[in-house]
């Protein structure tokens, strides 16, 4: 974070200029009594500055024998004739070297300032510095540059403009003066200077700090601007000096920092600042009346805006840089004895965009509160990972076991997450809650990253990524349970800024970037195999739009990665196809009003930020568009909304990149800041936006009341389909789904084609739905169905579902009505001899002959497997039954390890060439 | 570009807010709920009483019945009805034991099935049910002394039934905790002796109103050795009741189910014809009304009944010559099976018919038996057929518009009657 001082005479003073000319400015002397001050010393040195006219000098607050006195400040400037020119405005603490004054007024005078503050050195050390002015960040928070105990060695010892100065000592042109009426008198010291100061820039004065002329001050005024009534102060003169459309977006951002500093600091066992920022806005709650006066009075003199302030501002948060170097700091100590590290995070607390990355994080991760405290719902698409051995397995060999089973590949993402459960340690439980939180802030960070590689450098980019997670589209599909989606847009932004290039990259590099975008367009075609095609096409949208970093070619590469997706497309092509199996999703009118809101004003903008916006506004607005208004299938609705939402981001991420008065800019802002807020309620549920519920646990009553090792399988069935886990089947008057009675997980989320058992089983749904079946549980037997679960608002099912003779219903669950099959077959083996799940495969006790198999019939299961109806039977002679990996599916899995291999290994050899 | 790229922005955001969303994803329509071709049946297999179960079909197909006790299946029987489209099936033979239920797995639509609960005394019938409502009412009963009634609560199915019944004698509404939230559990038959409970009421009417599950409901009324049983049936507004001739005494009873006044109308399809209000009355919260009808006529007769709230009419007869009770019919139609319906060997026994079109019919009777016997009969409007019948596992009458038809028979002090079983598509 780099301190803006303009430097406008950059040589030393030279104070014999004026001090002697008879036509110098009249300066008139008022002197504040400071409680426990020696006046009358301070009085002495007054007296003996070298400068002529002589000053006249008022005392303020006391009475003296010598001089005449005013009561207050503004009684004396008021009190002050026009042929006075300068009022030096003294505290009695202070005393001046006697070229002091002269000084001021030689730097006034030249550099044409309304304003001037002296260089404070503490009274009582060896030339300590106190002052030599200071800027602000945009929550009035005194950024002074100065080390603590720093040693006067004329180090800054140029007049240059700032932020404030303090009113310990200052000139200042008495017709100011008397305009802005004095300094606010419910102010402290620091916080009264920076408000005369910011004030007196708002008039249109300049402000300076002029470090020739030194005053030793003893403090006895409090000036050390720290304490309860400064930070009340500051606020104050914020809340003063703002305009109403910057205090709209100031005061929420100056609460959300004062509660991370709160919090920080009790982390570090402090409580104070809580109180203090808690007092703060109290303290101005309650003199709100008199803030509102100072407005009037400040609006009457009023020259420019609020830009002027910005110009000497510091970016982002001073208290949120003070609390990050300390907790780093604290942090790195542990393994950073040279403070090396410690150093170099004084850079990045000021680099801009780093508290909105801390603050996207956080709000992130609070997003994830439950998820974190409670764990994972488990409902709608969002389930439980395999073991990872038998994900990895199952996504190799190709078994898919939703529904009734079928011979085609798995979702991607089984053996994504298969993988990481590996890596962590094969705790797949922790792994999902660790993916889960992660992919979060690495969406936020993906975000920023993008716009970083684009060239945006604000803090928006990475508030950005909020909308990115909880944008138009992926808050449609994660609240209804698509963690999947969640996924796919925390990858996406990695992929596309894996297609765009850094301006003047090197020949050597061209492996690592091809590496990357290969790498990462596997990675998100695991998890969205439709999604491969987005990194291409938001290059092409880029392009078009002027953007001059996209390459079409590592565009290409990543979609080469989407091979990842292809076994699985393959096997179920109406995952893209078919439309009926689509999601009902209606986007809310608020997300597209508030993306074009957000976007549309780029087209004001210069550069990049106007690239970055309109790409976002059109991929957001128009993948929504076909989302919500093309029947197409589940696998490219997915893709559609989630693009939507990086359209969204990239929207966020330009229209937050600058705050300026420009009118563009501020409707962009607008728009960018209710998009993320929008977000962020969208997320409020600390799940992230996934709903609420445990599926698996509600229906744990078929493991724990089987007596067989395998529980069989659950008909769910409801009217309303959002109630049903995963995908569902169409059925006679309702929706129904197979589950797999010892829970659901991830890989049965997605069902496959319908095969004959699917078929069957309809009819036989057909059949009971009628009410001419006494016996379903008979005819659902077969399918090893030993639980039917009726869910929702009853319908007519419920009362076909009376007159029948073998489907006892159980009252397990006050939510549903459960029905229990005594005559259900078993999955695997018989019911006297079953066989229990082994890998992707069964296994049981030896026996001579077939052993049926209640899935779908597929050749690929060995040993000589045999259709037997819809099913098939397997011999059981060598006592386990297993489908191997064979054909499309090895061959595609065989591919994609290929290409993480090549990705890898050009990265690695980029990284050896540089 | 930028202009082109900022219109598009704004372009798809209006094509979002007024472009329809394509029609949501539909599960596949509801189908045609039918009710299975079921019927549930009361068994008695105890004290020299023993039931047979008459089905009547129109097709010669399989059938199963089964028997049901105590939670459980007792025993089960597959049949064929044949080529006369009849059969009789012991309930004995399909594992029956003391008072039980019986499910008749029927081979069509267009079928029917009754019992035929015989002892050396005594002998009754009544069509077995096959709808269960959630409200079904019954009227008739007596536990005065001498008498005895019960009530038989069957429930055929895989889930617990709950009951609140509600019962009404000359001392009013019977206030009695064995009547609230009846728990009838799966394939149980659950008998409620009203003699125990509320000994001593001249006249009883039960309301069953289901509020779980499903359960039939029948009376069954002992008097001597003599025993009627007849079924509770939904409450309604419109009643057909033929009566068959004689001396004998005989009364119409009609109960009203709800809680305010109810005002009804009798018509009389006498020997004269239709004599419209012929008896009207109103009946107060859950009251009863008694007409005797062998003061109208001796001949065979029919009465509609009609009310302004719901009622349940049946039809007692009471005399040295036995005890037979049945319910009226709620409607009309083409056909009727009368299972069980003959004239038992030194017996008599009559199918009586109205015809309740405003037009002349031609009814055809057919007894189903191996050696069937087929009879035609002309029957004006509004006008009441008594056909004296032959031994048959039952009867089948068709017409050629709508009618109503019942049957009874007579064998020494023993008698019985039952309302035939309407085939609406025939």
């Amino acid at each position: 974070m780099a301190v803006r001082m303009s430097q406008t005479t950059p040589q030393v003073a030279d104070t014999e200029l004026v001090v002697d000319s008879p036509d110098a400015p009249r300066v008139r002397v008022l002197l504040t009594a400071v409680a426990g001050a020696d006046l009358s010393a301070a009085l002495a040195v007054v007296g003996r500055q070298v400068y002529e006219p002589a000053p006249e000098v008022v005392v303020v607050g006391a009475e003296t024998e010598s001089v005449s006195s005013a009561a207050s400040l503004e009684e004396a400037i008021a009190g002050t004739d026009s042929s006075v020119d300068y009022l030096w405005l003294l505290h009695s603490d202070a005393r001046p070297r006697p070229d002091a004054l002269a000084a001021m007024v030689s730097e006034i005078e030249r550099n044409e300032a309304s304003l001037a503050g002296s260089k404070l050195l503490k009274a009582g050390t060896m030339d300590e510095l106190e002052s030599v002015g200071g800027a602000t960040d945009v929550f009035g928070e005194p950024y002074s540059g100065l080390d603590e105990g720093e040693i006067d060695l004329q180090q800054y010892d140029v007049v240059r403009e700032v932020a404030f100065v303090q009113s310990a000592s200052m000139l200042v042109r008495r017709d100011l003066a008397q305009g802005l009426k004095g300094l606010d008198p419910l102010l402290p010291p620091v916080a009264a200077g920076l408000d005369f100061s910011q004030r007196a820039r708002l008039a249109g004065g300049r402000v300076i700090s002029v470090p020739s002329s030194e005053v030793y001050h003893q403090a006895r005024c409090g000036a050390r601007g720290e304490g309860r009534w400064e930070q009340a102060g500051r606020l104050r003169a914020m809340l003063t000096a703002y305009s109403p459309l910057t205090l709209l977006w100031v005061i929420p951002y100056d609460i959300l920092v004062s509660l991370l500093d709160s919090l920080a600091n009790l982390a570090l066992l402090r409580w104070r600042p809580a109180v203090r920022h808690g007092y703060a806005w109290l303290w101005n709650l309650y003199h709100l009346p008199s803030t509102i006066r100072q407005r009037r009075r400040l609006h009457a003199v009023r020259a420019e805006g609020d830009e002027e302030l910005f110009r000497f501002q510091a970016n982002g948060s001073v208290r949120l840089r003070v609390i990050g170097e300390e907790l780093s700091g604290k942090l790195l100590s542990i393994f950073d004895d040279d403070q090396a590290l410690a150093r170099r995070t004084r850079r990045v607390w000021g680099s801009p965009g780093i508290w909105g990355a801390i603050i996207a994080a956080i709000l992130v991760l609070l997003s994830a509160r439950s998820i974190v405290f409670t764990g994972m719902p488990n409902v709608g698409y969002s389930f439980p990972f395999e073991p990872p051995t038998v994900a990895l397995q199952r996504w190799f060999q190709g078994w898919n076991e939703a529904g009734l089973g079928a011979g085609s590949a798995v979702h991607p993402a089984v053996g994504a997450t298969g993988l990481f459960s590996l890596l962590w340690f094969g705790a797949e439980g922790a792994a999902r809650t660790v993916l889960t939180v992660g992919l979060s802030v690495i969406g936020v960070a993906g975000m920023g990253r993008l716009g970083g590689r684009i060239g945006i450098r604000g803090p928006g980019r990475y508030l950005a990524g909020i909308v990115l997670i909880a944008g138009p589209g992926t808050a449609l599909l994660v609240g209804r349970g698509s963690w999947l989606a969640l996924a796919g847009a925390a990858i996406l932004p990695w992929a596309v800024r894996a297609a765009l290039v850094r301006p003047g990259y090197s020949r050597g590099e061209r492996f690592g970037l091809a590496g990357w975008a290969l790498l990462l367009g596997v990675l998100v075609a695991m998890f969205s195999p439709a999604l491969a095609v987005v990194p291409v096409l938001a290059v092409l949208l880029y392009r078009a739009l002027g953007g001059d970093r996209g390459s079409i070619l590592l565009g290409v590469v990543a979609l080469i990665g989407g091979l990842a997706g292809f076994a699985f497309v393959a096997g179920d092509p109406g995952w893209i196809a078919d439309p009926s199996r689509r999601l009902d999703l209606e986007a809310e009118l608020l997300w597209p009003a508030l993306v074009a809101v957000a976007a549309v004003p780029a087209v004001a903008f210069g550069g990049r930020s106007r690239e970055l916006g309109l790409a976002g506004g059109v991929l957001s607005l128009g993948t929504l568009l076909v989302a919500t208004t093309v029947a197409v299938g589940p696998g490219i609705q997915e893709a559609l909304l989630i693009t939507s939402s990086l359209g969204a981001a990239m929207a966020v991420a330009a229209a937050l990149d600058r705050v300026s008065r420009n009118v563009f800019h501020i409707v962009a802002a607008i728009g960018g800041l209710a998009l993320v807020v929008a977000s962020v309620i969208a997320v409020g549920n600390g799940r992230l936006g996934l709903p609420a519920g445990d599926v698996n646990a509600r229906l744990s009553f078929a493991q724990t009341l089987s007596d067989q090792p395998d529980p069989g399988r659950i008909l769910f069935a409801s009217v309303d389909r959002e109630l049903i886990p995963g995908e569902v089947r169409s059925g006679p008057g309702f929706w129904y789904s197979v589950l797999d009675g010892s829970g659901t997980t991830l890989d049965e989320v997605w069902l496959p084609e319908p095969r004959t058992g699917d078929d069957e089983l309809s009819e036989a749904l057909d059949e009971i739905a009628s009410g001419t079946d006494l016996r379903p549980g008979e005819r659902l037997a077969g399918f090893a169905i030993s639980w039917v679960v009726i869910e929702g608002p009853t319908f007519f099912l419920d009362e076909v579902l009376v007159p029948q003779l073998d489907l006892p219903p159980v009252p397990l669950d006050p939510d549903s009505r459960v029905y229990e099959n005594d005559k259900a077959v078993a999955i695997a083996g018989t019911r006297d001899q079953p066989w229990v799940s082994d890998g992707v495969g069964y296994a049981g006790e030896a026996v001579d002959g077939p052993v049926p198999l209640a899935f779908n019939f597929d050749a690929g299961w060995s040993p000589d497997v045999s259709q037997s109806g819809w099913s098939m039977t397997v011999d059981g002679s060598s006592g386990m039954a297993n489908h191997p990996a064979a054909g499309l599916d090895l061959t595609m899995n065989i591919a994609v390890a290929v290409l993480v291999i090549a990705g890898l290994g050009g990265i690695v050899y980029a990284r050896r060439g540089r | 570009m930028k202009y082109l790229a900022a219109a598009l922005i704004l372009a798809f955001a209006v094509g979002i807010a007024i472009l329809p969303s394509p029609e949501p994803a539909q599960h596949e329509s509801q189908p045609a709920t039918a009710v299975p071709p079921i019927s549930v049946c009361p068994i008695v297999e105890v004290g020299g009483r023993s039931t047979n179960v008459a089905v009547l079909s129109s097709v010669n197909g399989l059938g199963r019945l089964t028997t049901f006790a105590a939670g459980g299946e007792t025993g089960s029987l597959e049949f064929r009805t044949g080529g006369s489209g009849s059969v009789v099936v012991p309930a004995v033979d399909a594992g029956a034991i003391g008072v039980s239920g019986g499910l008749v797995e029927l081979p069509s639509d267009a079928t029917a099935a009754g019992v035929l609960v015989n002892s050396p005394d005594s002998m009754a019938s009544e069509s077995c049910a096959d709808i269960p409502t959630s409200q079904a009412a019954l009227t008739g009963g007596s536990t005065a002394s001498g008498s005895a009634f019960e009530l038989q609560l069957l429930n055929p199915y895989a889930g617990e039934a709950t009951l609140e019944v509600t019962v009404t004698t000359d001392a009013g509404i019977e206030s009695d905790s064995r009547f609230d939230s009846v728990i009838v559990p799966p394939l149980t038959s659950l008998t409620l002796d009203l003699t125990t409970i509320i000994p001593g009421r001249e006249s009883i009417g039960v309301d069953v109103e289901t509020t779980r599950g499903s359960v039939l409901v029948f009376g069954r009324q002992t008097i001597g050795s003599e025993t009627a049983i007849w079924r509770a049936v939904a409450p309604g507004q419109d009643w057909w009741l033929p009566v068959p001739g004689g001396a004998d005494p005989k009364q119409l009873l009609i109960s009203s189910v709800g809680s305010g006044d109810v005002e009804y109308q009798v018509d009389l399809y006498g020997p004269e014809g239709l004599q419209e209000a012929f008896e009207t009355g109103v009946l107060g919260s859950r009251g009863q009304a008694r007409i005797p009808l062998d003061e109208v006529t001796t001949t065979a007769a029919a009465f509609r009944i009609i009310a302004t709230g719901p009622v349940v009419a049946d039809l007692w007869m009471q005399s040295e010559t036995g005890l037979a009770a049945t319910s009226a019919s709620p409607v009309d139609a083409p056909v009727w099976l009368l299972p069980g319906a003959a004239g038992p060997a030194g017996g008599s026994g009559s199918a009586v018919v109205l015809n309740s079109g405003l037009e002349e019919v031609t009814v055809t009777l057919r007894s189903l038996t191996d050696q069937s016997l087929t009879r035609d009969f002309t029957l004006p409007s509004e006008r009441v057929l008594s056909v004296d019948l032959v031994a048959a596992n039952g009867y089948r009458i068709e017409s050629t518009g709508p009618i109503v038809a019942m049957w009874t028979s007579q064998l020494g002090a023993a008698r019985t009657a039952a309302l035939g079983v309407p085939i609406q598509d025939g």
